[in-house]
């Protein structure tokens, strides 16, 4: 079976809002960026395109309809996948696999700012019947869920406001990053209570943006670029729906996402063999729970690595060197492929000033948010 | 360049739209029971998986660890434990509430799952996770079959 590379990468922002594109011309700037990194022509070169939108996030019905004309694909071969951007990667790695293709388009986007009423389209994701009569900022669930996370590890509140403080920092050497700041921990500390332990500077701000990526397979690669980075395994899945019955401490969903993933890219020992890992900060407590789900410390002692800066962007194992979502802006379900850009930008050593010392393998890892339980993990490195 | 950018995406020339979108749901055979029980009875039913053992509060038809289809309605009580809150200070809108809400996943024992809701006759500095909490059900002929004839959890005496 064919290895499969990523060839080529583009982006667009991201930014607080991107005024001047229209969602169509954001996808398609960032498309001609890829197109131009791998060296390919769209219009003959690709085998399959695969996109990943969520309609409502979009404001569309049928949204996956409206996609192929500005990435180059009317009259080609596409589909679009309703889940975060890493989940469209498991289909493009899993399409070339099957040995039929050989060159897959990778899309995901965000136009948050188009999106009036976010958080009105996130509430209606709860269950219609059991939940949403309440009402409320539909938040509430991740404030409820940290406070158990606190409660269950004893992690502190100033360990996960550290995350805040080093996520945008980090950001700050990052050109794709819209929120990178300077800031201390008594800043974190003192932001405005908005859901009991959780602070608003805790919580990733929605920002626009695209990522384009194109992959190829082994023989293709190896023609098309001397930097290819090798997908070495994707893993992905959903814990019950259910808010009541649901582990409210544990991140249980990444955990087997990342142990699909590590299978397949035969990872024993993550936390010694993953140089540096980008994972979903939605909430900056996530980054916490998801490093331990993510195999990369044990239960409960995320909050201390941090404190003593093991994840700092020169510590022992850079945890969010991009600044995360919480720097670079929480991209909806191009979440993921923010990630990914991350890891293929360091392993290709093209990271700029943010740049990680010796990095052979990269993890990235996604989450689709509140209320969601779908986590996604993607193995990656520059040796084959 | 300019040094004016523009910040606010609604003083960008754009067409507004919305989207009109109105649905019912449906309760289904498990959900029909449970907001019966709480209309007619004040009773919270849970749902017995056979072969798990374990009973599901809110009840449904099948089991999520085996697969199996549920038999047999228990009655859980309306005392509950809290198993984690949490105090809201803004509402949907970001705008600050005048009275933070608390809200509440509050599980019963011996049921596997619980309920999701408010707590309220306390002050946020009062909720601990652990606490007991009563159900106060809203007077009989208020209720709807909804999760609201549950007006709000309180702290048990």
């Amino acid at each position: 079976m064919s290895e499969v590379a990523i060839v080529g990468v583009g982006c667009v922002g991201f930014q607080p809002i991107l005024p001047e594109l229209s969602y169509k011309e954001l996808m398609y700037e960032a498309a001609v960026k890829a197109y131009d990194d791998a060296g390919v022509d769209p219009r003959k070169d690709i085998d399959v395109f695969v996109t990943c939108a969520e309609d409502y996030l979009e404001g569309f019905s049928i949204f996956d309809e409206f996609v192929p004309d500005q990435l180059g694909a009317v009259l080609r071969h596409l589909f679009t996948v309703s889940g975060d951007g890493l989940l469209g990667l498991a289909n493009a790695y899993m399409l070339i696999k099957t040995g039929h293709f050989d060159t897959v388009v990778l899309e995901a986007h965000s136009k948050a700012s188009d999106l009036l009423t976010l958080m009105d389209v996130i509430a209606f994701a709860l269950d219609p019947v059991l939940n949403r009569p309440l009402g409320g900022h539909p938040y509430y669930v991740a404030g409820m869920e940290m406070n158990r996370y606190l409660h269950d590890t004893c992690t502190t509140v100033e360990q996960c406001a550290q995350v805040v403080v080093k996520n945008k920092k980090n950001a700050c050497g990052n050109p794709y990053a819209a929120y990178g700041a300077n800031i201390t921990l008594d800043q974190v500390l003192c932001s405005d209570m908005c859901f009991y332990p959780l602070k608003k500077l805790e919580i990733s701000t929605p920002a626009d943006g695209c990522v384009v990526m194109v992959l190829a397979s082994e023989k293709v690669a190896e023609k098309l670029t001397d930097k290819p980075v090798w997908v070495k395994g994707v893993g992905w899945c959903t814990e019950t729906p259910n808010l009541e019955t649901r582990d409210w401490s544990k991140a249980v969903d990444t955990r087997l996402a990342a142990e699909m993933a590590y299978k397949t890219a035969k990872i024993h020992n993550p936390r010694k063999e993953i140089d540096l890992a980008e994972v979903n900060d939605l909430f900056a407590y996530k980054e916490l729970q998801h490093m331990e789900a993510l195999k990369l410390c044990a239960y409960g002692e995320a909050g201390k690595l941090t404190e003593e800066g093991v994840t700092a962007r020169n510590g022992e194992l850079p945890v969010n060197p991009s600044g995360g979502l919480l720097g670079m802006g929480y991209g909806l379900e191009a979440s993921g492929t923010e990630k990914l850009l991350e890891v293929v930008l360091q392993l290709r050593g093209e990271a700029g000033r943010r740049q990680v010392s010796n990095v052979e393998v990269g993890l990235a890892h996604a989450w689709r948010g509140i209320p969601t339980t779908t986590g996604i993990a993607a193995v990656l490195s520059n040796v084959k | 360049m300019s040094l004016d950018k523009i910040t606010n995406p609604m003083h960008v020339r754009h067409w507004l739209g919305d989207m009109e979108a109105d649905y019912i749901y449906t309760l289904g055979v498990a959900g029909e029971r449970f907001f019966k029980e709480i209309k007619e009875n004040g009773k919270i039913m849970g749902a017995k998986c056979p072969r798990c053992n374990i009973i599901y509060v809110p009840p449904r038809m099948y089991c999520e660890k085996c697969f199996a289809k549920l038999e047999g309605w228990v009655d859980v009580g309306t005392r509950g434990v809290v198993h984690t809150f949490t105090v809201a200070k803004i509402d949907v809108d970001g705008k600050k509430l005048q009275k933070p809400e608390i809200y509440a996943l509050i599980k019963f024992e011996g049921a596997c799952g619980g309920l999701i809701h408010k707590i309220g006759e306390t002050t946020p500095e009062k909720v601990k996770i652990g606490m007991k909490v009563d159900a106060v059900f809203k007077p009989s002929f208020e209720r709807k079959a909804s999760i609201n004839d549950i007006k709000h959890f309180k702290p048990a005496e």
